[in-house]
């Protein structure tokens, strides 16, 4: 192999480590939702995320649309997973973000707002 | 039968099964809901289970008496309801159902089976509630049409972490073959994710009262 091809093998090593790394490093994941007016019938939101072994906690803002939920250590609910509990509690997955915010910090920023 | 004892229970029906708070009669997917009810001659309770946010099976009870308590009702009905289509908007939402069912009721007339079948629809935001409801019972010489609409609005936004509060009014037309009356009345809603409680008023300043409670 010569140098650029190894230089190239060696960068896509990298990137490919570095995605995996974020996706297992994952703390929260941030979902915007179509729907979310009435907090007596948002209840079922947390129930049904929950009921995942991934997931350590859940925050529901009516304010800012969104569905943040908080993941054990090392574990991860896919985006396929996700839409189909919320779509199961009936409403409607406008987006799904991974981020290594933390529930409280996501509280903390849509607080602050 | 003396007429006017047919008319009365006629009426003491119509009162009886009349729309109650106008809540959506479906919860969210695997949920349990108790719904306790009074009005002026009314009192009322239900208990569904909604497998899905789409439908859900209910049973229920109402007992009714007249102002002067010489007659009363008790009527005991099961229930299917189905969530036709919601529209989850961005800031709003919008819901369409319907639902039938079959019931017993016990008058002074007798016994007999009693059907009904009804359709809502409603849209919401955090400050705006708005709903229709169209309701049709029928029993062995009796029917009723119970026509609702309903409009809400919050002081304040609430969210997840806040008691919710509404002032809503509503407005009853009922329609059978001896009566055609509209019946206004205005009520303080509160609501969190678990619970929720309505208190107001008739139009003849009468008390009005529901809890609904997620189990």
């Amino acid at each position: 192999m010569n140098r650029s091809m190894f230089s190239l093998a060696t960068v896509a090593l990298a990137l490919g480590a570095t995605v995996a790394a974020s996706t297992l490093d994952a703390r929260s994941l941030r979902i915007e939702v179509n729907g979310l007016v009435c907090a007596f019938c948002a209840d079922g939101i947390t129930r049904a995320f929950k009921k995942d072994a991934a997931t350590a906690e859940v925050f529901v803002s009516l304010e800012n649309k969104l569905v943040a939920v908080g993941l054990k250590d090392g574990q991860d609910i896919a985006d396929a997973t996700a839409t189909k509990l919320l779509t199961d509690a009936g409403y409607t997955v406008v987006g799904i973000q991974r981020t290594d915010a933390t529930v409280a910090a996501i509280k903390a920023e849509v607080a602050g707002e | 039968m003396p007429r006017l004892l047919a008319t009365g229970l006629l009426a003491l029906v119509a009162v009886a099964i009349a729309t109650p708070s106008l809540a959506r009669p479906i919860s969210y997917a695997g949920g349990h809901m108790l719904m306790l009810e009074h009005e002026p001659d009314v009192d009322r309770f239900s208990y569904a289970y909604s497998p899905s946010f789409r439908w859900s099976v209910s049973a229920g009870g109402v007992r009714a008496s007249d102002l002067a308590r010489s007659s009363e009702l008790e009527l005991g009905y099961v229930r299917a309801s189905r969530l036709l289509h919601r529209w989850n908007l961005p800031a709003a939402q919008a819901n369409a159902f319907a639902w039938g069912g079959l019931g017993q009721g016990r008058t002074a007339l007798g016994n007999g089976l009693a059907r009904h079948a009804g359709l809502q629809f409603d849209y919401e935001t955090r400050r705006v509630y708005t709903s229709l409801v169209s309701e049709l019972h029928e029993g062995d010489g009796w029917s009723h049409r119970f026509d609702t609409a309903a409009i809400g609005w919050a002081p304040y936004a609430h969210d997840i972490d806040r008691v919710a509060t509404w002032i809503v009014l509503k407005g009853m037309r009922t329609t059978n073959a001896i009566d055609d009356d509209m019946k206004p009345a205005a009520v303080l809603r509160f609501f969190t994710t678990r619970w929720w409680l309505e208190v107001g008023a008739d139009a003849d300043g009468r008390p009005l009262a529901n809890v609904m409670i997620n189990l």
